[in-house]
C-alpha cells in the first residue's frame, strides 16, 4: 500500500473533512429511506421490501416531470412525493391489505413479489438505461460545482449541505408529528397494539394508509437527491434499499429514531470504509458493522423487544 | 365471432412462416450483454450483426443458404452467461457464436463452449485469460496486457506533462486484468503511481474513493472499467474539484460515457481497438450503410468489431459448410478454418483491419488508437502511438 505519511497534515485534515461530508450526504439518504421500512414495520410488523422501489419511482417520476413536462424542480419535487405517497398507499390497498389477517409470511412474500414486478415495470417504461437529471434545468444550488470553501481547501457543495439539512428537518418534523399529533398518537397506538387501538375508534387501516403515504413521500425525496448526483436505473431502488433496510435493523427495526441513527451509522461507516479501509469492499464493511451490534444487541441500537415500537 | 377471426389470422401467420422455412438456414448465435449495465454496447453489437447478416443474405445468402443470427442475452453477468452458453451448445442448429462481450462472460462459456465443441469468437474481450487453454475460443480484438501497457507508455510518451498517475479499477476480471497490465508497465516506465483504489460494478457512489485520490493529487486518473461507472466517477469527480486528467480503456468506449458524464466527459482521453477517425473507405462505407439501417445512428467500435466477426464466421462457413456432414463436424470445420487463419496473408481484411491468430486465437499485431472527448463526441487524439517497441 502507499503511505500517507508525506502528504501534508493539513490535507489529511481536508481528506477527513470531505469525507465526514460525503458520509453524512449517503447517511442522511439512508436514513429518509431506512424510516419507511422502520414505520412499516412497527405497525403491520412486515418488511415491505418494495419501498426501494418507491424510492426508485420518486427519482423517475420527478425526472419525468422535468424532462418530459417541463415542470420546474422546486415543484416537481414535492409533485413527485404526493404521487409517491398515493403509490405507497395504493400498493397497500392492493397488495397488503388483503392480506392484513394472513400469516405473515404471504405478505412478505407479496413484498418481494411487489418489489420485482415493479422494478421491471419501471424496465419497460424507461428502459435499463442510466438517466441523468440534465444540469442545465437544475436550480444552479444543485450543480456540484457550487461550493463552499473550507479551511485547508476542503470544498463543501451546496447540494451537500442541501441534502443533509433536508434530512435533517424531515427528520425532525416527522419525530415530531408522531410525538406531538393526533395522528401520531394513533399511530403510536397501533404499533402498540392493532386490535385495542382499533376497539377505541382508531381507523387503523387509515392510520396504516397514511404510514405508508409518509415512509413514501420520504422514499421519494430521497430517491431525487441520489438522481442528481448518481444516476436514475430501474435497480437503484434495490442497491439503496438493501443498505438502507440494514440501516433500520441496526437502530432497532420498529424504532423511528433508530431508523435515522442507523442511517448515518452506515452511511459515515460505508464511506469510511472506502475511504480509509478497502474500497473495494465499501458495503461489506458497514454490513460487518451491522451484524457486530445485531450480535451484541438482537434488537438492534434502540429497539425494545417487546411493546412500544414506533 | 372476433376471437374467431383472431385464431384463423394467427394460423394463417403460422403457416406462412412455415412456408417461406422451406430455405434451408445457417444459425449463429450472437451472445452479448442485451439488457443490464452493458447494454449500451450489446445494443450496438446487435446493430453491428444485423447489418452484416442483411448484407449477406441480400448478396445471396451462403452458398445459397441464409444466414439466421440468434441473439442471446448474457446480461453481462457471468452467471447468465454459463446459461446462455449451455443454451447454445446445446441447440443443434447453432454452428458458431459471436461473443460473449465482457470479458468475464467469455470466460464463464469459455469451458461450456469447449466442452460442446462451438466457436466462441468475440468481439470484445480483451482480458489476457480469455483465449487461454481452449482451441474454441478466438477474438478479433487485443488484449489488456497489450492496452494497459499502451496507455502507460501513451501517458508517458505523449503527454509528457503528466507525472503521477492514480488508478481506480473496476474489481472484475476486465477491470483488474487491465490495472494490473498498466501498473506493471508505469512503474517501468517511472511514472509516479500516487493511489490505487477499486469499485464495485454497478457502484453508483464514488465519492469516497475519489476524496481519497483527490488528496493524493495526480496529474492523471485512469478508469480501469466500464463506461456506466466511469461516466459516473468523472462526474462526480469534477464536482469533487478534482482537476487531473482522466483516461479510460475500451470499456469506456460508448455515446453513454458522454451522455452520464455529460459536460465533465471533456478532455477525456481513452483507448479503442478501433476508430472510425482512423479508418479506410470500407469501414466509412460500412458506417454509411449502418446508418440508412439503423434511422441515422452512427456505428461505434463494438458494431464495426461485430460486423467483423459475423463476416469471418459467415466467410468460414462458406469455405467450409457441408449439409451432409453431422452438425459436430461443421461446427470444427468452422474453428479448423479460423485456427488456419495464421500468417496476415491468410488473414481476414474486414472494416477493423487485419485479423489472423496466433497459436491461443489471440488477434495478432492489431493496434491500438486513442481518442478524447472534444465539445461532446469522440475526436481521434491528434497524436497517436501506433508502434510500441
Amino acid at each position: 500500500m502507499l503511505s500517507i505519511a508525506s502528504i501534508p497534515e493539513e490535507e489529511n485534515m481536508a481528506q477527513f473533512l470531505e469525507q465526514i461530508i460525503n458520509g453524512l450526504v449517503l447517511g442522511g439518504i439512508y436514513a429518509l429511506i431506512a424510516v419507511g421500512y422502520t414505520m412499516v414495520y412497527g405497525i403491520i410488523q412486515l418488511i415491505n421490501f418494495a419501498h426501494g422501489e418507491i424510492f426508485m419511482f420518486g427519482a423517475y417520476i420527478a425526472l419525468m416531470l422535468i424532462t418530459v413536462f417541463g415542470i420546474p424542480f422546486w415543484i416537481a419535487l414535492p409533485l413527485s412525493m404526493v404521487l409517491c405517497a398515493i403509490l405507497g398507499v395504493l400498493m397497500d390497498l392492493v397488495a397488503y391489505r388483503p392480506l392484513r389477517n394472513a400469516p405473515r409470511l404471504s405478505a412478505l412474500i407479496t413484498a418481494i413479489g411487489m418489489s420485482l414486478a415493479l422494478q421491471n415495470l419501471a424496465r419497460m417504461i424507461w428502459s435499463a438505461r442510466p438517466r441523468q437529471f440534465p444540469a442545465e434545468i437544475l436550480p444552479t444550488v444543485f450543480h456540484g460545482q457550487n461550493a463552499i470553501s473550507l479551511p485547508g481547501g476542503a470544498a463543501l457543495p451546496y447540494r451537500d449541505v442541501f441534502i443533509i439539512l433536508l434530512a435533517l428537518i424531515l427528520m425532525i418534523a416527522l419525530n415530531r408529528l408522531i410525538h406531538l399529533t393526533k395522528i401520531g398518537k394513533a399511530m403510536r397506538a397501533c404499533a402498540q397494539n392493532q386490535v385495542a387501538a382499533n376497539l377505541m375508534g382508531i381507523k387503523t387501516n387509515r392510520v396504516i394508509a397514511i404510514t405508508f403515504a409518509i415512509g413514501s413521500a420520504l422514499g421519494a425525496i430521497a430517491g431525487i437527491m441520489v438522481g442528481l448526483s448518481e444516476s436514475v436505473t430501474p435497480t437503484m431502488g434495490y442497491y439503496k434499499g438493501v443498505a438502507a433496510f440494514a440501516a433500520a435493523v441496526l437502530g432497532g427495526i420498529g424504532n423511528v429514531t433508530g431508523a435515522m441513527l442507523g442511517g448515518l451509522i452506515i452511511g459515515v461507516a460505508e464511506v469510511f470504509g472506502a475511504g480509509y479501509i478497502s474500497s473495494g469492499y465499501r458495503l461489506a464493511i458497514a454490513y460487518i458493522l451491522m451484524i457486530a451490534v445485531i450480535v451484541i444487541r438482537p434488537s438492534g441500537l434502540l429497539g425494545k423487544s417487546t411493546g412500544d415500537r414506533a | 365471432m372476433k376471437n374467431w377471426l383472431i385464431i384463423l389470422l394467427i394460423v394463417g401467420l403460422i403457416s406462412a412462416s412455415g412456408c417461406q422455412d422451406q430455405q434451408k438456414e445457417l444459425k449463429v448465435a450472437v451472445a452479448a450483454p442485451f439488457t443490464g449495465n452493458a447494454a449500451a454496447f450489446g445494443e450496438m453489437i446487435r446493430r453491428g450483426a444485423e447489418l452484416k447478416e442483411k448484407e449477406i443474405n441480400e448478396a445471396g445468402g451462403i452458398n445459397g443458404m441464409k444466414l439466421t443470427l440468434i441473439f442471446e442475452d448474457d446480461a453481462g453477468k457471468d452467471a447468465e452467461a454459463s446459461l446462455v452458453a449451455e443454451r447454445i451448445a446445446s441447440n443443434l442448429q447453432i454452428l458458431a457464436v459471436v461473443g460473449h462481450f465482457n470479458s468475464s462472460c467469455s470466460l464463464a462459456g469459455k469451458p461450456i463452449y469447449q466442452r460442446a465443441g462451438i466457436v466462441e469468437l468475440s468481439p470484445g474481450s480483451t482480458n489476457v485469460t480469455v483465449c487461454e487453454g481452449s482451441d474454441w475460443t478466438f477474438r478479433n480484438l487485443y488484449r489488456d496486457d497489450f492496452q494497459g501497457k499502451f496507455i502507460a507508455r501513451y501517458i508517458d510518451e505523449v503527454l509528457t506533462d503528466l507525472q503521477s498517475v492514480a488508478v481506480f479499477f473496476d474489481n472484475d476480471d476486465y477491470g483488474r486484468g487491465l490495472r494490473n497490465a498498466f501498473v506493471a508497465e508505469a512503474e517501468k516506465v517511472g511514472l509516479n503511481l500516487v493511489a490505487d483504489e477499486a469499485y464495485e460494478r454497478d457502484s453508483t457512489n464514488f465519492k469516497a474513493q475519489l476524496t481519497s485520490i483527490k488528496a493524493k493529487n495526480p496529474d492523471a486518473i485512469f478508469i480501469s472499467g466500464l463506461y456506466q461507472e466511469a461516466g459516473l466517477i468523472v462526474k462526480q469527480g469534477r464536482e469533487a474539484g478534482i482537476t487531473a486528467q482522466f483516461f479510460g480503456a475500451d470499456g469506456v468506449d460508448s455515446p453513454d460515457f458522454l451522455a452520464i458524464a455529460g459536460s465533465a466527459a471533456e478532455g477525456t482521453y481513452l483507448t479503442t481497438p478501433f476508430t472510425f477517425g482512423a479508418a479506410g473507405e470500407d469501414a466509412l462505407q460500412m458506417a454509411a450503410q449502418f446508418k440508412a439501417l439503423h434511422n441515422g445512428v452512427a456505428p461505434d467500435t463494438w458494431a464495426a468489431l461485430t460486423y467483423d466477426a459475423v463476416g469471418m464466421i459467415a466467410d468460414a462457413l462458406e469455405k467450409t459448410y457441408n449439409p451432409e456432414a453431422s452438425v459436430a463436424d461443421n461446427r470444427k470445420a468452422i474453428r479448423d478454418h479460423l485456427a488456419s487463419l495464421d500468417t496476415p496473408e491468410e488473414g481476414y481484411k474486414g472494416v477493423t483491419g487485419l485479423t489472423y491468430f496466433d497459436r491461443n486465437g489471440d488477434t495478432v499485431n492489431k493496434p491500438a488508437y486513442v481518442k478524447s472527448v472534444q465539445d461532446g463526441q469522440f475526436v481521434a487524439a491528434k497524436q497517436q502511438l501506433l508502434e510500441l517497441d
